[in-house]
């Protein structure tokens, strides 16, 4: 649940970068620390255990700064992928307002994309929530291994397995070289604040 | 009326905002890229491996490294180029430990196996056998290596190597003529192995910072 003070006028919200293991949530993360950590002037935290994989969560907060007279603050978490975290994925959802769902693009990944989305759908149940009245896009990572031949999944096909009865925003992207990275993240932002301004007025 | 102007306004100010937080991103893509019918696989691997031969650095290894887990997934199906790729992973790790002082005899391996791999995966219609055949002679060669190694590190340095010194992907004897399907298995199970005792040795690092 989004932290809005509304004596301080401060908005404060958190979003959830959710999909398969080495799906690319922490490239994502790292890009917008790396590409934009003069501006927005934050440490992302991470923790990762042997192969470099995400072991609990990556952590990025920023400020988007006074917008309208309210100050917003952003946290970003991504969760681990890997399937055996199911519980440290299910805590990282607690209190979250707005997901980004980072589908991996490649062929053999069909089945794993698939399997994530249905385990978001279930621990966002244990809380409650669900994927048609939460603010959330998609994106379809890895789009760069087209280029190197390597079997890429067709975009009407990601839709169809993941975006079919939803509808959300979604994006082609390559979180390595930063191709709509950004894009993804001012929608989230945009869509999670524009869930939560009935509070504001 | 005037709060749906202020919903407004509020969305407006964010949008403005945030572009002029991210302002330097490239512009978005509307449709993927397209599809390129020259390109190869292994074009970003074979990039990384001619890095790597003119120096050796910690990304060049760490982006070698990576793109073998990626292809190993993309080719996860294929026993023989698995093998060739866990090799190539094997060579990787034990340059990482040792960076330049790694055996000299490891780079032109690792460019001779990069050879063999790609030859294989840009004709698909070569024989199983003839890829066998491949497979077996950089098998050898790739023991031939182990051998030097462990000679010249018997000759420098009696105390025993740390789990990643040396590379651990097990190879079949020169002498036999094909590569079968226990020799494979057994290749994956002592890579296996190689993992298990690189984490117990990250636990016990861990274990030790952690008491100080």
């Amino acid at each position: 649940m989004a932290f809005v003070n509304l004596k301080n006028k401060l908005i404060q919200v958190k979003i959830v970068y959710y999909g398969p293991g080495r799906g690319g949530k922490t490239t994502n993360l790292e890009y917008i620390n790396r590409k934009f950590q003069h501006r927005i002037n934050s440490e992302m935290v991470t923790v990762k255990t042997h192969g470099d994989r995400t072991l609990f969560f990556d952590f990025l907060p920023f400020d988007v700064g006074l917008v309208n007279g309210y100050q917003i603050k952003i946290q970003l978490y991504t969760v681990p992928g890997q399937v055996k975290y199911d519980a440290t994925r299910r805590l990282v959802l607690r209190g979250v307002d707005g997901i980004v769902f980072v589908a991996d693009g490649m062929v053999v990944r069909r089945d794993t994309n698939i399997q994530s989305l249905r385990n978001l759908q279930e621990n966002l149940a244990s809380y409650k929530k669900n994927l048609r009245t939460l603010p959330w896009v998609l994106q379809y990572n890895k789009m760069d291994l087209r280029e190197q031949g390597i079997p890429m999944m067709p975009i009407e096909m990601l839709e169809q397995d993941l975006n079919l009865e939803f509808r959300r925003p979604y994006f082609p992207a390559s979180a390595l070289e930063g191709t709509n990275v950004v894009a993804t993240l001012k929608k989230i932002i945009t869509l999670t604040i524009a869930s939560i301004r009935e509070e504001l007025f | 009326m005037a709060k749906s102007s202020k919903l407004d306004t509020l969305t407006s100010e964010l949008e403005n905002r945030l572009d002029e937080l991210f302002r330097e991103d490239v512009q978005p893509v509307e449709a993927p890229p397209p599809k390129s019918s020259s390109s190869q696989p292994l074009a970003e691997l074979k990039k990384i491996v001619l890095s790597i031969d003119w120096e050796i650095t910690h990304e060049a290894v760490e982006s070698f490294l990576a793109q073998i887990r990626l292809l190993k997934e993309v080719y996860q199906a294929d026993k023989i180029v698995t093998t060739f790729l866990q090799i190539l992973g094997s060579l990787g790790q034990y340059i990482k430990s040792n960076r330049s002082k790694a055996h000299p005899a490891t780079f032109s391996l690792l460019n001779s196996v990069f050879s063999r791999l790609e030859e294989i995966t840009n004709f698909s219609k070569m024989p199983e056998l003839t890829q066998r055949k491949l497979l077996q002679a950089e098998l050898a060669a790739y023991q031939q290596l182990r051998d030097k190694i462990s000679q010249r590190r018997a000759a420098d340095e009696p105390k025993p190597a740390p789990a990643a010194a040396e590379p651990a992907v097990p190879v079949a004897s020169p002498d036999s003529s094909v590569v079968t399907a226990e020799m494979l298995a057994q290749a994956m199970a002592d890579v296996k192995e190689f993992i298990r005792s690189e984490i117990a040795a990250l636990r016990r690092q861990i274990k030790i910072d952690a008491s100080r």
